[in-house]
Order: structure tokens, then sequence, then C-alpha cells
């Protein structure tokens, strides 16, 4: 099957490699075939190259004998053809391991030079030679060599990007793609379609008023790099090159006016010098867009295995938080058999039981729920929250833990709502962190001085929670090393809580930071934008 | 009909134990915290104490030698909702005499309550 496809797309290509000829004498502006068959090959493995190259052979026989060429000639440019994409292909595999794609500078950079410049350089030796031993044509040997050149060269960096890029794609891609992509991909093309005509397909400007159009396509071009990718941009160099050459082969555009060599000397440098910049910076973009992807991803189970590495830490509380319904239900559900057995109960009392009954399970439920919550990885998800009803609820699930070290938190809460924006999961992570941090803190103290204080404060512009432990506090110029990754005081603490959850409060647009209050403990704050009521 | 007492600092125990106990025809009264059972005590002390040990402020760890110190030297049965090994051996040296975990199964703290108030009318009083 990819034999198949090969034999039909070199034949494609060199109908097209002949359709984009200046006449009258012909001179080639691009020959796709090679570039198609280094593209092939590229894609395949080394040991079925044969069979790909073999392929080609019917095709270029069919295409270059209805020329009227002698077959020494056609089968000298099949061999010139094939060596050009076995130098690039055998070049590229040897620097870059399989498969090559163009996820990285480097990649695409040895892509461009030794597949887009080296072989078509080396071919050319070889091509020209054979036209001269053949004795095919009037041409020079060293004008052979530059014509055959950058018709491939131009043909190399256009269409082996290009196919390397549509190789990846997925039908899945366009079905995933969102609306409003959808329609800013229609009109990248067509607002660059129509400038493309405009500057290369209508008689409208001579020659001498044309440079300045050769311009005009560039902002749609660095659009598609910038929004695109590699793929947006091999599309778009590609309708370039078609609508260019087209105008130039009928007569139009800024291309028109001189020999054919030099029309297709100047056609081919301009499509040359800004096919190669746009593809290595959509390359750059890309590679760097994914290393951003990959960081964030980082991050996200970072953040998500110090909560869970929290959780563990808490589980002796948490055990506590859900022992404690659970002694409720069992309790209440003897105590009914009891008064069953004695027939003392009424049903006001077994009502009553009951209630109390549902409560206690409903208690368990939600604490299982926010549990589960915590436990869950998954993407950042913003929403408008009240900073007490926040704070309320982490409580809830520190509770136990705070229990199991007979703490009772003293709430100084600022009235009515602390509206603010974010990601409820993480932000409750961050507050367990400073509930632990100041618990432990406490670890040494008498119950009757373990006192956690959560204040909240809004002003408007902010809103403020501070939580104060009566621990031993720190020294002040410990205060930054405690924010930093893998720094800890605790025997076996991961170092990363506080790290952690100063990143996250940050990426809420705010701010964390501690304070030591000489034998009174330590207080940790936090910063967050309020959202300013409806 | 002995008079049992409850100190867990957590409502929905507190009312569950008061009810069971109660239920199982002993005299129950609970407290939520270790001040206001001791504040009662003064007026009248129980005959065993069902005591939770995590609980703010005094814990129950702290209130043990505190009800050993009464007159009556009521018998202690420790209830957590957070065991560690350590806490056991540390009630049991205290003078707890006997400790479990929650959730409780009725047989087993009706029979520990039992088995206090038996060792307790024949142990010495305080005087």
């Amino acid at each position: 099957m990819p034999a198949l496809i090969v034999a039909l797309g070199y034949y494609l290509a060199a109908r097209v490699g002949f359709a984009f000829t200046l006449q009258p004498h012909p001179i080639s502006t691009l020959w796709p075939p090679n570039a198609l068959l280094m593209a092939a090959l590229l894609l395949s493995p080394p040991r079925s190259w044969w069979v790909l190259l073999v392929a080609a052979l019917p095709a270029h026989l069919l295409a270059e004998l209805q020329s009227g060429v002698p077959l020494a000639m056609v089968l000298g440019w099949y061999a010139s053809n094939c060596s050009e994409a076995l130098i690039g292909a055998g070049l590229v595999r040897w620097c870059i391991a399989a498969p090559v794609r163009l996820d990285s500078l480097r990649s695409a950079g040895l892509l461009l030079l030794l597949g887009g410049l080296a072989a078509p350089l080396a071919s050319s030796f070889l091509d020209a030679g054979l036209v001269k031993l053949i004795g095919f044509g009037e041409g020079e040997y060293w004008t052979l060599v530059r014509m055959r050149f950058s018709a491939n060269v131009l043909a190399e960096i256009t269409i082996v990007p290009l196919v390397l890029a549509w190789a990846d794609w997925r039908p899945a891609a366009v079905r995933a793609m969102p609306l409003a992509r959808r329609v800013e991909v229609a009109a990248l093309f067509l607002a660059l379609l129509a400038v493309s005509l405009l500057a290369f397909d209508l008689p409208l400007f001579g020659a001498n008023l044309a440079p300045a159009l050769w311009y005009a396509p560039l902002p749609f071009l660095l659009w598609a790099a910038v929004r695109f990718g590699v793929l947006g941009t091999t599309t778009s160099l590609a309708l370039l090159v078609v609508v260019t050459i087209w105008g130039a082969i009928h007569g139009m555009g800024p291309f028109t006016g001189g020999t054919p060599q030099d029309t297709a000397r100047d056609l081919q440098f301009f499509l040359i010098a800004a096919s190669l910049p746009l593809l290595l910076l959509a390359v750059a973009l890309e590679e760097r867009s994914r290393a951003e992807r990959e960081a964030h991803e980082q991050r996200l189970q970072l953040t998500h295995l110090s909560r869970v590495a929290m959780l563990g830490e808490m589980s002796g509380g948490l055990a506590h938080e859900l022992n404690q319904p659970l002694t409720a239900i069992l309790s209440n559900a003897q105590a009914a058999e009891h008064l069953i057995a004695n027939q003392t109960i009424d049903n006001n009392e077994l009502r009553e039981i009951l209630r109390d009954i549902i409560a206690a399970d409903q208690r368990a439920g939600e604490v299982i729920r926010r549990l589960r919550a915590l436990f869950k990885r998954g993407e950042t998800h913003l929403e408008r929250l009240d900073a007490n009803e926040l704070v309320r609820e982490t409580l809830t699930l520190a509770q136990g833990d705070l229990a199991t070290r007979s703490i009772a938190p003293v709430l100084k809460l600022a009235p009515g709502a602390l509206a603010i924006h974010g990601d409820r999961i993480q932000l409750e992570q961050v507050m367990l962190n400073l509930i632990l941090n100041a618990a432990q803190a406490m670890a040494e103290h008498t119950a009757a001085e373990r006192t956690l204080t959560v204040r909240s404060a809004g002003n408007g512009s902010w809103v403020y929670l501070s939580f104060a432990d009566r621990g031993p506090g720190f020294a002040p110029e410990m205060v930054e090393k405690l924010f930093e990754p893998f720094y800890t005081t605790k025997p076996l603490g991961l170092g990363l809580g506080l790290s952690i959850s100063r990143s996250i409060v940050r990426a809420h647009g705010g701010r964390l930071w501690g304070a030591s209050h000489a034998a009174h403990g330590a207080s940790f704050h936090i910063a967050l934008p309020a959202v300013r009521a409806d | 009909m002995p008079f049992i007492a409850v100190v867990d600092d957590e409502e929905s125990v507190r009312k569950a134990l008061r009810r069971l106990l109660r239920a199982a025809g002993l005299e129950a009264e609970s407290y939520a915290s270790g001040q206001e059972f001791l504040a009662h005590a003064a007026e009248r002390e129980p005959d065993c104490v069902v005591l939770d040990l995590h609980m703010p402020s005094m814990s129950g760890r702290q209130l043990l030698p505190q009800i050993r110190n009464l007159a009556t030297r009521p018998p202690v049965v420790v209830i957590t909702a957070h065991d560690t090994p350590d806490n056991k051996e540390e009630c049991l040296a205290a003078g707890a005499c006997a400790y479990l975990c929650k959730p409780l199964e009725d047989r087993l703290l009706l029979n520990a309550i039992s088995a206090a108030l038996r060792v307790n009318a024949s142990g010495p009083k305080r005087l």
C-alpha cells in the first residue's frame, strides 16, 4: 500500500512539476517528486526503502516518457532523483532517531540543512553530469546545476516538512477543534489566499511596483506560525508557493518581465527566503509551547502528589473524622435495638434516632466526598468562591487531625462573604497545608496552649486569610527559606508543601508569606484578588 | 442504678452514647468537655466515666488523672476515634480500666462498664 501511494504521488508530483514550468524555454520552478520520495523514505523504515524506490520507477517512466525525452535521459534523471531522496533521507536518519518529526529546532535545522540543501546540491552535480554525458539539451554544466539545485531546494524545504506534518494529522483533531478555532483556520487561509492572489496572480501591478507586495502575505504567514504551528505554517507556505508560481508562469505578479531563468531564480529565492525562517519560527514556537505544556503538566502532577502526601499525613485524623459519625450511627442503632427488645420505644424516639443516624451518615458521606475531590487529579478549574466558606470547609476536613491533637481552631472571619476567583481544590490544599503545619508546630505544647487562629478580612481589592499558631515560630532569616522546595523542618517532610502552596497562590494572582512572632508562634498569610460583588 | 458520665466533645457521639446507655438500663449523663464534667462532678460523682481521648483545650489524657483523683475514684473507660499503640499503654498506665476504639460495639462497651463497676465496688476509696 505505501508503495502504491508513493507511485501515485510521484506521478502526480511530476505532473505538477511539469505544469510549474516557465515557457518558452522549459525552466522548472519547482520539482516536487524528489521531495515526495524523500518524505516517503523518512516516514518508512530503511529496510523498505528499496520497495519505495522501485515503486517510483514506473511512475517516473510514465510521467517523463510522455514528454518525448530519450529513455537514457529519463533513466538518468530517475537515478539522480533517487540519489537525492536517498542522500537526504539517509543523512537525516543518521542524525535523527526515528520517527523523524519537526518537533525541535535541532530536528528541523538538520532536516533543512541535510535534506533541503545538501541532498539537492549533491544530486544536482550528478544530474547535470548525466545530462552532459547523455548529451541532452544545450545548457552549460554549472547553469544546469544551479537551476536544478534551486528548483529542488524549494521543493525539499516546502514539501518534505508539509508531508511530515500532515503524516501526524488525524481527523479526530478536527472533531476536537472548537468552533472558534475552525473559523480562525478558515479565516487565515481565505485571507492568505486572497492576499497572495492579489499580490502574485493579478496583472494589476507592474514589475517595478510589485516588490513592495512581496511582503503582503507575511502577516498571514506569521499568524499561521504563531497560532497553528508547523502544520499551519507548512500548509500556508505550500499555498503561497502554488499561488506565486501560478502567477509567474501565467505572466502575472511581480515575477514577470525577465528571462525565464531570471524569473525562476527570483521566484525561487523569494520563496526559499520566506519559507526557511517561518518554518524555523513555527518549530521554535511549537517546541516552546510543548515545553510549557510539559512543565504545566509536571506542576499539576507535583501539586497532586503533594496533596496526596499531605492526605497521607492526615490519615489518622481522617480516620477520626469518619469514626465519629460511624460511632454515632452504630450506637444509635444499637440503642434502638435495646429499646425494641425492652419494648420501651415510642415512635417519637424512634424518629429522633433515625434522624440522628441520617445526619451522621450524611456527615460521613460529606467527608468521603471531599476526600475524593482532594485525591482526584484534574486540571485547574476556576470558579467564584467565598473565602470564608472555603475556610470552614477546609477546617471540616482538618477537624479530625486537629481533634486528635486536641486543637480547637478559633475562627475570626469577616462578616458576610469574601468573593474570590479560584480553584477550590488547590486553595483547600494551600489552607490544609498551613493548618497542618500550624498543628504540627504545636505538638510539644499542652492542649490548653495549642491555639490555631484563622482570620479573614477584605478591603474590596484583596481578600486576606491568616493562620496563626502558638508554636515556637522560626528565626526571621528563615522566613523565605521555608518556601524553598525540599526545605523542611519535619523529620519525614518532603519540603514541598509551602513551595507548592506559594506557587498555587501566585497562579491565582495572590501572595503567600510567613511571619514569626517571638514567643507567640508563627503566622502565614494569604492575599488573593477580591472579586467585586455583582 | 449506676450513674455513668460520658465526656466527649462530639455532640452526635455524646448523644448516641447517652441514649445507648440509658436504653441498656443505666443512668447516663453527658458532658462536652473536661471542664464541664469536673464542674458537675463536684455535685455528684459518677460511678463510671466513659471518656473520649481527643478533646480540645483539655484532652482525655489530661482529664484522666483528675478523675482518678476524685473522692470516689470512679473507674474510667477510655474511648477514641484515633487509636495508636502509645495511647492505649499510656491510658492504662494512668489508671483507665479499659481502652476501646470507636465505633463502639454496645456489648464491648457495656461489658467494660460492668467490669469497671465490679472492680470499683471491691477497690479502695479515697477518704
